[in-house]
């Protein structure tokens, strides 16, 4: 079965992370079973978002048929260049979606910049993957709630909730028909309550990958006791990855 | 495959106002799970206690070579409590399982404490689900521990998610009578835990229900730990702690 990671990181030097190569980590997702990537940074999630979004782009450029790269903005600058990047990082870097991480990044969803960041990632089809299931910033519903001011654009919880939060996320999916589920970091038992009370055309496969060793096997173990439909494991695998982001 | 594993992470589910096991003992024997320590299912960790106990006690009466069981005791319920956990150990139950999401409290907070004294006169250890802010967190419990340095905890998931990269191996090096349950979490923090407090303090569980044997064995693959590592981490520490004899 093709399996495409909607959540993996370009390791870079930040949280305990060894940078590799392109190659290196198209190699490495290649022989854990993924056939294609959804690549966010590491280190701009720290700071410096140009910059990051650059050696990204960098970095997988010999790979665009396998990477799909996201950028990212740091909503806390000043809004007009944080929109001016965004712009950039499409027109000058191929960047196809946007990566957030509230709690890295140190804003509230209610943050003045988080709109019009949002519209505008809408305007220039960019999905947004948010960071989600940690508190303070970062609770799916926190995010549902700025999501349900931009329908037209579709909003991504990178993680579902995680843990204690999933519930919420649930809840989250089934109000708001731009929001999808990355099941990144999710354990067997919630997946199957996941795939039970949700539409399976908004559910994705998501690891983590890049940012943590040995996250894509483990993860694919995950789903192959639990009885589902190889119609749905096929649409959280691949298809909904693809109709996202052909 | 490993065999002769002891997973200390166990929730048995309820089906039908009992407590299941058929099915999680199908499992555990596919994947050389030949002991499991298992705490009772959510409401009865909540409210109904003495039940939950008694359920309990009652499948490691029938299944003594397979079954060890955590009591449970909402610390709210005060002196019930205590009586309802002395109860239990007279019955046979090998430790204290804490949930303080579930419960309703903090876990350093001083409510907790006639349980804790009830273990320490027992000889039982305490094992405390952790990773859920902002009443589970593994400084919290470090805080518990320092408070009761005879006593000897189990750091639940040790932290995960957001958690077990950062607090987790910090709060048990503040307190050497915590032992890190590696369940949920990832190839990375499984060796830094070892790596950082040594085996003996590192015991193997699958968290199930909510994850499951074929992901958490996965995750260990690339470690390749030697047999007397691995005999530790997943046998001899358990038997020590838990005190199992079978």
């Amino acid at each position: 079965m093709k399996v495409i990671d909607s959540h993996t990181h370009f390791p870079g030097t930040s949280f305990g992370a060894h940078p590799r190569s392109g190659d290196e980590i198209r190699e490495e997702f290649e022989s854990a079973g993924l056939c294609g990537a959804w690549i966010m940074t590491t280190d701009g999630l720290r700071g410096e978002p140009a910059r990051n979004n650059d050696l990204l782009a960098e970095g997988i450029k010999d790979h665009l048929d396998f990477f799909v790269p996201f950028c990212t903005v740091w909503p806390n600058e000043e809004t007009d260049a944080t929109l001016s990047e965004l712009e950039r990082s499409v027109r000058d870097l191929g960047m196809r979606g946007l990566k957030l991480h509230p709690w890295l990044q140190a804003f509230s969803l209610t943050h003045p910049a988080v709109l019009p960041i949002l519209k505008k990632a809408g305007e220039l089809g960019l999905p947004v993957l948010f960071h989600d299931g940690t508190p303070p910033y970062c609770t799916p519903l926190q995010i549902a709630a700025a999501a349900e001011k931009v329908p037209e654009t579709t909003i991504i919880l990178g993680h579902s909730g995680i843990n204690d939060l999933y519930k919420d996320a649930i809840l989250a999916c089934h109000r708001h028909r731009n929001i999808h589920l990355c099941l990144c970091s999710q354990k067997a038992g919630c997946i199957q309550e996941f795939i039970r009370q949700c539409p399976a055309e908004r559910l994705l496969f998501g690891t983590d990958a890049g940012f943590g060793d040995n996250l894509i096997k483990p993860a694919i173990t995950g789903y192959l006791d639990l009885g589902v439909s190889d119609e749905i494991l096929n649409k959280i695998f691949y298809e909904n990855a693809k109709a996202l982001l052909p | 495959m490993r065999t002769n594993v002891i997973d200390s992470a166990v929730r048995l589910p309820a089906k039908d106002g009992r407590i299941e096991v058929d099915d999680w003992f199908a499992l555990a024997e596919r994947w050389g799970i030949s002991h499991t320590v298992a705490s009772p299912p959510d409401e009865f960790v909540a409210v109904y206690n003495d039940e939950g106990n008694a359920l309990m006690a009652d499948l490691v009466e029938q299944y003594p070579n397979r079954l060890s069981g955590l009591a449970v005791a909402n610390p709210w319920y005060g002196k019930k409590a205590v009586d309802s956990l002395k109860k239990a150990f007279e019955r046979g139950l090998c430790g204290l399982y804490l949930h303080p999401p579930r419960q309703g409290f903090q876990l350093a907070e001083s409510v907790l404490d006639p349980l804790i004294e009830v273990c320490m006169e027992y000889d039982k250890a305490i094992y405390a689900h952790t990773g859920t802010p902002i009443c589970a967190m593994p400084f919290q419990l470090a805080e518990l521990a320092r408070r009761f340095g005879e006593a000897t905890f189990v750091m639940g998931h040790m932290g995960w998610s957001d958690f077990a990269g950062y607090d987790a191996i910090p709060a048990a090096q503040q307190s050497p009578n915590i032992l890190l349950d590696t369940s949920y979490t990832t190839t990375g923090l499984v060796k830094g835990a070892i790596d950082a407090i040594g085996v003996d303090r590192v015991l193997f569980g699958t968290g199930y229900p909510q994850s499951r044997p074929g992901p958490e064995f996965e995750k260990l693959k690339p470690l390749n730990l030697p047999d007397d590592i691995f005999n530790k981490y997943a046998n001899e520490n358990a038997r020590r702690v838990w005190r199992i004899k079978t």
